[in-house]
């Protein structure tokens, strides 16, 4: 009796608790869901800018390489700690989606570089032979070639953003995490094992839905690679 | 921020911020221990799978599922998913379910990184080795795992630094750590300890990565560093949520 | 080779829908006092006056308090919400100020050793403490609207084997012969006036080096477990007066908690803004409220996992609040 008051014979899931609050469960994967395509998104858009820099001024790959790995290794909660402290964020989506954006750029950074360094020489002088203009052939040319690795990038940097935001729950920002802080404060394992169950999937359903993007996006490229 | 600033001012001002239990210094040095101790646990249970599945060249899918899988696990969710496993079961808060947690985040970069650093010794090398007449077991501990040691401790900074980053969500299962002042400080005004507490852990963790960093220097002094830690990008292959993770380093003049 | 540009016209769209949905969301993670919308009750004008805002702090008691504020208000044709601070006495006082939220439940004499900063001038009469506060409040443009007899003090508890074995039954004795023992509450228990500087100012025991800051659902169990020797929980916690609960609730012999009246704190402004009516029904709801709803409502919220909207309906709908009267 004693341990049913303490809720110790609590299921790990309370089925009815999920059933009666699966509006709230799918509000928290829409909203998880939009944080992790709008960080990604300007993350890329970022990075993006950020390697063309690189491309036309080679010595800037060094710092701005530097500037990211420094945010990457810095520690989410810590992150969110300073950009909580100050009065233009303080808690809420504003500031989950900094330090997310901040958290892809390294990846997508190196990825989009690495992409395109890795276009072969010869691809290029044929290129520059046939006319292109320096810009036109890395949009034409480069790009395109470079987008496994790039789309690999993109892979990567999304699932981990998806990891990533279940602790934007810490600073309100919604999303599964929320769900896990709800679950935490009130010693309640329902809602804690959804959130994480929740993030898993939807972490692997992008997983899922970028090789299919890639696949579509890139034929010429279903050959198994090579081991280096 | 200047009210921001002036509160940790204040907080490291404050007498009881550098004595006791929940004092800086001691929540510093529990935020070491349990970070050391976790990764050399995940190392000791993920280094020798790794090298026996290196060494006969097999279990690349596993080895790349490890690391997927490891990837998308939230590490908040996992933490809190322990407390009230710990609670029912007796473990108590604190420090043994945190080390769990850390130790499952840890062991996918090792156990991946140790995996692809055997598995690509060099043919020619395994074989002259072989040729010199060697048995399995001195090829492993004489050839390959000297070869591989770049990535072995590349696999193991990854981790270290993840592992700092993750000790400070054990405060929310009761572990008292640096995530202490931070975690109290988002539901607070007083900011102070948030502030101290995220650039202490921020330090921490790029004092991590930069000791790994010497370390790789000093320990493989053959070979050039292979770069930076993240210095691991997916090669896209057939199977879905299996890209190969191989280890491909920006450095120039380096070959593999 | 049009592919690529395919490829950045999704991402491109993928990032304006995010970024026109994200705005939505930033207005309700963040709704200022102006920003409010539920409907009036049919068949009645909405009030002319502000529209009201009730924060709610971090835990089960103050959410069902304020989910009550909401729908009393609500049904009586006023425009009401809840807004959850996500902390404590500090975060509720910065919510007034930055105009967030204009109405919350709160307890007398824990608002006035706030306000006063654990001066120990709140007493066990309510109405004398009341008198106390209500100058401080004004000073922040607040105000103190008739309390409940209703009352949640905070409780010290022991396991029952921790009672036996150190033979500490009140807080005196704690102060003598328990004084290293670890101690599990809420992180505001720092600077509350009934809990760490409260301990030290009547008992004279600090318990500052000893003190495991704990989300308040997961003292209870922490107690069970021996994880910490004593625990700080609400004196109208379900699970309190159960004897099978097996805890010793420690006895405050030295009167250092005081009238912790529930009571509606309001804004200045959200109170000029409406005629008597508003105050009146706000009152005649803290009539209504005993110390033994509190108790049951939070068993309900920490037992069964109710939602708190629920609990708070159901205790108006009993109550002569409900949306039909």
């Amino acid at each position: 009796m004693t341990a049913a008051l303490l809720g110790v014979d609590e299921p790990l899931v309370r089925w009815d608790w999920v059933n009666d609050h699966t509006d709230e469960i799918v509000h928290a994967l829409w909203q998880h869901v939009q944080l992790t395509v709008i960080a990604v998104a300007i993350g890329f858009v970022l990075a993006l800018i950020m390697a063309l820099i690189s491309v036309a001024w080679r010595w800037a790959f060094g710092p701005l390489a530097g500037f990211a790995a420094v945010v990457y290794a810095i520690p989410s909660v810590a992150l969110f700690g300073v950009l909580v402290a100050m009065p233009a964020f303080g808690l809420g989506f504003r500031t989950a989606e900094v330090a997310l954006v901040g958290y892809t750029l390294l990846i997508l950074l190196r990825n989009i570089v690495a992409g395109l360094d890795g276009v072969p020489p010869a691809t290029r002088e044929a290129a520059d032979g046939m006319g292109f203009e320096r810009w036109r052939r890395l949009v034409r040319v480069d790009l395109p070639l470079a987008a496994p690795v790039i789309i690999a990038g993109l892979r990567i940097a999304t699932v981990t953003t998806v990891g990533l935001v279940t602790v934007a729950g810490l600073v309100s920002a919604g999303g599964f995490g929320e769900l896990i802080t709800e679950g935490l404060s009130r010693n309640f394992s329902t809602p804690i094992v959804i959130g994480a169950v929740g993030s898993v999937l939807l972490a692997v359903a992008f997983d899922l839905a970028f090789v299919t993007f890639e696949r579509v996006v890139t034929p010429w490229t279903r050959v198994k690679v090579r081991r280096s | 921020m200047n009210e921001s600033l002036q509160q940790m001012w204040d907080y490291l001002g404050r007498e009881t911020t550098w004595s006791g239990r929940n004092g800086l210094p001691a929540l510093t040095w529990a935020h070491i221990q349990i970070s050391v101790v976790s990764v050399l646990i995940a190392a000791v249970l993920a280094i020798p799978p790794a090298v026996v599945f290196g060494h006969v060249r097999r279990g690349a899918l596993l080895a790349v599922s490890v690391v997927n899988i490891g990837r998308a696990i939230p590490s908040y969710a996992l933490m809190a998913l322990l407390l009230p496993f710990a609670l029912r079961y007796g473990f108590g808060l604190g420090f043994w379910p945190t080390v769990a947690a850390l130790v499952l985040l840890a062991i996918p970069p090792i156990f991946t990184n140790t995996y692809t650093g055997v598995r690509d010794v060099p043919d020619e090398a395994v074989e002259a080795a072989q040729g010199m007449g060697m048995r399995p077991g001195q090829l492993i501990r004489r050839v390959e795992v000297p070869v591989a040691m770049p990535l072995i401790i590349t696999g193991m900074r990854i981790s270290a630094v993840q592992v700092v980053a993750t000790a400070t969500l054990g405060a929310l299962v009761g572990y008292r750590d640096l995530g202490t002042p931070i975690v109290t400080g988002f539901t607070s005004r007083d900011k102070g300890g948030l502030l101290a507490g995220s650039i202490v852990v921020a330090l921490l963790a790029l004092l991590t990565d930069g000791a790994f960093a010497l370390a790789e220097r000093r320990l493989v002094p053959w070979r050039k560093p292979v770069g930076r830690a993240e210095d691991v990008m997916v090669v896209p292959e057939e199977v879905p949520f299996a890209g190969s993770t191989t280890a491909i380093p920006t450095g120039k003049g380096q070959t593999r | 080779m049009r592919r690529h540009m395919k490829v950045l016209a999704v991402l491109a769209a993928f990032a304006v829908l995010g970024a026109a949905c994200g705005d939505d969301d930033d207005g309700d993670e963040s709704g200022s006092a102006g920003d409010s919308g539920s409907a009036s009750a049919p068949g009645e004008e909405a009030p002319d006056g502000e529209p009201v805002v009730i924060g709610a702090q971090d835990f089960g008691e103050s959410l069902i308090l304020a989910e009550i504020f909401e729908g009393a208000l609500d049904n009586a044709g006023y425009e009401a919400d809840v807004q959850e601070v996500g902390g404590f006495r500090d975060l509720l006082f910065a919510a007034f100020e930055s105009d967030e939220i204009n109405l919350a439940p709160d307890y007398v004499a824990s608002n006035l050793e706030y306000l006063n900063e654990g001066a120990g001038q709140a007493t066990s009469d309510v109405d004398e403490t009341l008198g106390i506060l209500q100058p401080l409040l004004e000073a922040e443009g607040l105000t103190a609207l008739m309390p409940s007899d209703a009352v949640d003090t905070n409780a010290f508890v022991v396991t029952e084997t921790t009672s036996d074995e150190l033979g500490i039954t009140t807080l005196s004795d704690l102060a003598s012969k328990g004084a290293d023992l670890t101690l599990g509450a809420p992180p505001d228990c720092e600077t509350n006036g009934f809990c760490i500087p409260g301990l030290q100012r009547v008992y004279g025991v600090d318990f500052t080096a000893s003190f495991t800051p704990l989300e308040f659902g997961v003292i209870p169990d922490a107690l069970n477990a021996d994880e910490i020797d004593v625990g700080v929980v609400g004196s109208t916690d379900g699970r309190l007066a159960d004897p099978e609960t097996g805890w010793v609730l420690l006895e405050d012999d030295k009167s250092m908690f005081a009238a912790d009246n529930v009571f509606p704190l309001a804004s200045a402004e959200l109170v000029d803004s409406y005629d008597p009516e508003f105050t009146a029904l706000l009152g005649d709801v803290m009539a209504e409220l005993t110390s033994t709803d509190l108790v049951e409502m939070n068993k309900r919220y920490d037992v069964d996992r109710d939602d708190a909207e629920d609990i708070a309906q159901d205790w108006l709908n009993d109550h002569g609040f409900g949306a039909d009267e």
